[in-house]
């Protein structure tokens, strides 16, 4: 088809506004179970990291990146799940929910995202819950390193670096977590 | 011009993956496994087809200076509706493919299709062509991610079929994709030409 600038602007224009129209009915139809979904991936880590609890948990920002979720089961606290980060991973940003039960120790945790290396770094997904081992940070109330710095907590097997940034996430974790109960 | 000429060229003559050599940005990104192989197939082949169809039903109005953009928005439309029926229903999927989901807009087969194909020929043939570039493009991509994945951890779909200790992790990694990629490009011509 020959083009000329009324037949351009008419059939461009004209496609977009289809296209807009489309795309703004698809969203109101996907909006709600995008954020169900959203819900239902949070509620599930939570439930993974944390003891039991009951109360409908909400988010609160104690620190720059930091988000605490404090959990209660009754009327007796149950603890609180921090999402934490470290950007000094082996390919960037590590994002982690610790679970920390009433007392301060570790219960649980659950990486979030992570770009690690497959097969090494990717490892610390489950690494650091490994029973009887030491690299088990579950019932920990300390801020932890790995051997390499002085610490006593086993790195992954060639991903030291994955390890430290794990550890650092955990340490901002509970730095967030002891600043929002003073 | 039959329909079923039209999905086998596209599965074979004209496979997007081992002829053309097109796409490979998803082709080395996404198939470190099968299933996320497999996954990224699927979705290019619903876009592509109907982003073919809508291409071809519009031919004859579209002003040929304006057809690219014409092309892109509405393979980025299609792309964009994709993108969130995704995380409404299959919010796992999405995660695991990530990034390379909204880049299926600048996937070369997509444009290349629209541009060598549906802007050509019947919206009935377009489909055929989109089916069979897309199943192509699934095939190639499940079976690397496949090699990769039990070169890689001894798995395929999942399944152990040895142990993943004795897996080389090169093969997981970028390095493997383009290894095996090009073992599979040879193989794939030295049949193809033997017919």
């Amino acid at each position: 088809m020959k083009s000329t600038l009324r037949n351009m602007v008419l059939s461009l224009g004209g496609l977009t506004a289809i296209a807009a129209a489309a795309l703004a009915g698809v969203n109101l139809l996907t909006r709600e179970p995008i954020e169900a979904a959203r819900k239902a991936a949070l509620r599930e880590a939570l439930e993974a990291v944390l003891p039991p609890f009951d109360n409908d948990i909400t988010p609160d920002t104690i620190a720059p990146g930091i988000v605490a979720y404090k959990a209660s089961l009754g009327d007796d606290y149950a603890g609180t799940a921090v999402e934490s980060f470290s950007d000094n991973g082996f390919s960037g940003r590590i994002s982690v929910l610790f679970g920390f039960d009433a007392e301060g120790a570790v219960t649980g945790y659950r990486v979030l995202t992570h770009s690690e290396t497959p097969g090494l770094g990717a490892k610390a997904t489950d690494w650091f819950a490994a029973e009887g081992t030491g690299h088990d940070i579950r019932g920990s109330r300390k801020p932890l390193r790995v051997k390499a710095d002085g610490g006593d907590i086993d790195a992954i097997t060639g991903a030291t670096i994955t390890s430290r940034a794990f550890l650092e996430a955990l340490r901002s974790a509970r730095k967030g977590l002891k600043k929002d109960e003073k | 011009m039959n329909a079923l000429k039209v999905i086998l060229d596209g599965v074979i003559k004209r496979n997007p993956t081992f002829v053309l050599i097109l796409g490979m940005c998803p082709t080395l990104g996404t198939t470190s496994s099968a299933l996320t192989g497999l996954s990224m197939g699927l979705a290019t082949l619903f876009v592509l087809i109907c982003s073919n169809a809508a291409i071809s039903a519009i031919k004859n109005i579209v002003p040929d200076k304006v057809r690219i953009p014409v092309f892109i928005v509405v393979i980025a439309s299609f792309v964009t509706i994709l993108q969130m029926a995704m995380q409404a229903w299959v919010p796992a999927l999405y995660a695991a493919l990530g990034i390379f989901i909204p880049l299926i807009v600048v996937n070369c087969i997509l444009l290349g299709r629209a541009e060598a194909f549906a802007s050509k020929n019947s919206v009935w043939l377009s489909v055929c062509d989109g089916i069979g570039c897309g199943v192509g493009f699934t095939l190639a991509l499940t079976v690397i991610g496949a090699v990769r994945e039990l070169l890689g951890t001894g798995a395929i779909f999942g399944m152990q079929l040895y142990n993943a200790d004795f897996g080389a992790l090169i093969f997981v990694l970028a390095p493997g994709a383009f290894i095996v990629l090009g073992f599979l490009i040879a193989l794939f011509n030295r049949f193809k030409t033997t017919e």
